[in-house]
């Protein structure tokens, strides 16, 4: 996509106003998840109403992107490789949006949390919203420069958030059979812990998409060992 | 170029040349056959006078003898213009030639002349008469006519000499063309291949002539100005590195925009914090490198409003770094402008920011609390708990111990901001470790004793001393001990170990404790800082413990390092050093 120019100069800006709104939004929903689970580490719950409010904007940008890729399919009717980039917006913008809901979901289970006593401190969590925070920006990285390297890494990372996710299930398990008063607080960690596992599939159906967006095969329902 | 200056050289010559020699023919064309038809003219007229026509019978061979002497046809026309006598035809038949123009000028002036050319012989022919008169009777005309053979053929050499001349003429000025041009082109193509190097970048030194005309002048001008050229370079260059070092070398992170809102400069500072190579930004967009929302939000407002923009950025991935982010305008060309964004790092600032609004409402917290309870009790027993004796000992018991505890934390606020003003007054002495943990332990052992810890002490006995001040060491390692035994679940172990290292002395003091999350680590220290906030108050801790350690360690020129892991245990390492006696 990089290199290649089109005849229309105009075309071409619109196909880059297109990647540019989607970093943008993938760079506010990776804020929004980032401040989500802060709110919950720090019990700054000012910071979770923020990101709540936030997410109005998400889900402007999204629907605003969606129609402009509508737009171009309808005037410009692209083929090839066009196609597929515009395709693959649309379904990147909707991944991201979801994302920003989940960030939204994490932000009130934060509310309630830090209602109470915190359960016990958070190491996991962290480490978890750096790798899905990752996640999102290298999926979007190998989208901007039709990396297929790229995707592929994040596709394997989705097993690292899965097998976190297990271990943190396992973890507050223990918690609720020592004592049943823990078990509200447990279960909102746990479907904290639950969002983030989803966010990094959707990261993972970015990433899927790029592969599609630039060789043309679905790899959506194919797992890494298939791959190879 | 020389060719063509050769050319124009060789062109100007042969134009003057051939000029030349048209003005000379001009001149003497006319002028040659004009003086010898003058002398044949006076030749023939002086024969015309010897005719005799006093004896008409011989009249012919007189006329042969004439014609011989004279290389001319001789005619005698009479009055009339009959022809009655000639040197060379009959002259049965001939024409009258009364109206021929020389017998008409003889007729009124006494000798007339004319050139005509002559059909029957191929070439001009000058004829002469001259009128004879016999007592102002016209007897009749002598007439002579001679080929002008000679004269023409005189004209011809005069013209071959001249087109020889011409053709000399022509190869000397081609040979000066020749040398002129050269002369002229040498020092010219000299410049030309100078300029040529100074064009294609290749070291130049200076042009050298030889020559002292105008040529001279210009190569003079040349290096005057690749001299200042040269100059202006090398402050053009030294002007840039200076501004590159600056910008490199400066904490603050700088990016320049070009035109297209691409990276053209990132400084080394942000690609650190940036986390990749210094090249891979540069031709991105702000967007495609920083992927910060509220950076384009900024950036957008800058490209809006086209004022400065300044905002608090946070940046960086695991740890977050704030930054004071400005957008300013470069001034260039018009067309030309270009947005440098400068990012100050006001991370620590607003960290101190925070621990100080911390420490207000820590320090309001922590006095309040006790001051609740001593209130609540007091109030109790004003309202009629005095009455009860066994109440009242058991409230005044838990007064007294709120009370000690609000001393205790005056105390460490007074300890703690004396060491901070420096007006703590340290006793250096030699001391020697194992003396020092033996006192401590005594006042520890009660504390481990009752949660069954059991407090083992491997410091060797023949340790080096230090210099420190003794009861300010008794402080650091009651304070370190004291949370360790605190953060230890019953039947836990809290070891003590030293060894020399680096200069110093570093001792351990290692705990099979709760220990500390990751992050937490580098904000111990803090005034107030708990890691678990309720618990640590409910054992008892004033929160300023091991801030005092940090603070008196590094009156003694120490540190203190810390390691844990969460759910293992933690290790406290102080390290004294050793001065050279």
């Amino acid at each position: 996509m990089e290199e290649k120019r089109h005849t229309s100069l105009h075309y071409e800006k619109e196909l880059q106003a297109i990647k540019d709104g989607l970093i943008f939004l993938g760079a506010l929903t990776e804020t929004a998840i980032r401040s989500a689970m802060k709110s919950l580490s720090d019990r700054d719950t000012e910071l979770a109403r923020r990101v709540i409010r936030d997410d109005d904007e998400i889900d402007r940008l999204d629907t605003d992107l969606e129609e402009r890729c509508i737009k171009i399919l309808a005037l410009r009717q692209p083929t090839a490789i066009d196609l597929r980039f515009i395709t693959t917006a649309i379904k990147i913008t909707g991944h991201l949006e979801r994302i920003g809901d989940m960030a939204v979901n994490i932000a009130e289970k934060s509310i309630l949390l830090n209602e109470e006593p915190q359960l016990k401190p958070y190491i996991d969590l962290p480490r978890m919203t750096d790798l899905v925070g990752g996640m999102i920006k290298d999926s979007l990285d190998s989208f901007v420069k039709s990396d297929l390297a790229q995707a592929e890494q994040v596709r394997r990372m989705e097993q690292v958030i899965d097998d976190l996710n297990e271990q943190i299930f396992r973890e507050l398990l223990t918690f609720m059979m020592e004592d049943s008063r823990n078990i509200h607080r447990a279960l909102l960690v746990m479907q904290v812990s639950k969002n983030m596992e989803r966010i990094a599939d959707h990261a993972k159906g970015i990433a899927d998409m790029v592969t599609y967006m630039v060789t043309g095969t679905c790899v959506r329902h194919q797992t890494c060992e298939m791959l190879e | 170029m020389k060719r063509n200056l050769f050319l124009k050289i060789l062109f100007s010559y042969l134009v003057i040349v051939c000029l030349s020699f048209f003005v000379l023919h001009l001149l003497v064309r006319d002028q040659i056959s004009k003086i010898m038809i003058n002398g044949i003219e006076q030749e023939l007229m002086h024969y015309a006078q010897l005719v005799d026509l006093s004896s008409p019978q011989t009249m012919h061979e007189h006329l042969q003898q004439i014609s011989k002497i004279s290389k001319s046809r001789v005619t005698l026309v009479d009055g009339r213009g009959i022809v009655f006598a000639d040197s060379e035809k009959a002259i049965v038949g001939l024409e009258n030639h009364l109206y021929r123009p020389e017998i008409q000028q003889a007729r009124l002036r006494g000798s007339g002349k004319s050139v005509r050319y002559s059909s029957t012989l191929g070439v001009n022919m000058l004829y002469i008469a001259v009128i004879i008169k016999d007592g102002g009777k016209i007897r009749g005309y002598v007439r002579l006519s001679r080929p002008l053979h000679d004269v023409q053929s005189a004209v011809e050499k005069v013209y071959q000499s001249i087109i020889l001349a011409m053709l000399i003429g022509a190869l000397v000025s081609l040979v000066v063309a020749l040398f002129f041009s050269y002369r002229l082109a040498a020092p010219i193509r000299t410049m030309e291949e100078f300029t040529q190097r100074l064009r294609d970048g290749l070291p130049v030194g200076s042009i050298r002539l030889s020559t002292s005309d105008e040529t001279r002048t210009l190569a003079d001008n040349i290096n005057y100005l690749v001299e200042e050229l040269k100059d202006k370079f090398r402050l053009a260059n030294e002007e840039k590195s200076k501004l590159m070092t600056a910008l490199t070398s400066i904490n603050e992170g700088v990016v320049i925009l070009n035109k297209e809102d691409r990276i053209e400069f990132l400084s080394p500072s942000l690609a650190g914090i940036l986390s990749g190579q210094y090249v891979d930004f540069l031709g991105k967009t702000l967007l495609e490198t920083f992927r910060n929302a509220e950076l384009q939000k900024a950036f957008q407002t800058f490209k809006n409003t086209r004022r400065n923009v300044s905002r608090e950025i946070a940046l960086g991935m695991a740890e977050s770094v704030i930054m004071s982010v400005s957008l300013s305008e470069v001034q260039g060309l018009p067309g030309e402008e270009r947005i440098m964004i400068v990012f100050h790092n006001v991370t620590r600032l607003k960290k101190l920011e925070r621990i100080r609004t911390d420490f207000v409402a820590n320090v309001t917290h922590e006095i309040r609390t006790p001051l609740t309870a001593i209130i609540g009790y007091l109030e109790t027993l004003q309202e009629g708990a005095l009455d009860r004796p066994q109440d009242a000992k058991r409230f005044i018991d838990i007064i007294l111990k709120q009370t000690q505890r609000l001393n205790r934390l005056v105390e460490d606020l007074m300890t703690i901001s004396k060491i901070e003003l420096g007006e703590v007054t340290l006793h250096f002495e030699n001391v020697l470790l194992p003396d020092v943990i033996v006192s401590v332990l005594q006042l520890m052992e009660a504390k481990a004793g009752v949660k069954k810890i059991s407090i083992e002490n491997r410091i060797p006995y023949k340790i080096h001393p230090i210099k420190a001040d003794r009861d300010r060491l008794c402080q650091v390692f009651v304070n370190v001990l004291d949370n360790a035994v605190k953060f230890t679940p019953e039947g836990g172990q809290v070891t003590l170990d030293a060894e020399e290292k680096a200069g110093g002395i570093v001792v351990t003091i290692s705990d099979t404790g709760v220990g500390i999350p990751r992050e937490e680590i580098q904000r111990l220290g803090e005034r107030f800082y708990r890691v678990d906030k309720t618990r640590s108050r409910e054992l008892g801790g004033t929160g300023l413990g091991l801030s005092i350690v940090k603070h008196l360690m590094l009156t003694h020129g120490g540190k203190m390092e810390i390691e844990s892991q969460p759910g293992r245990g933690t290790k406290v390492s102080l390290f004294f050093p050793l001065y050279a006696e």
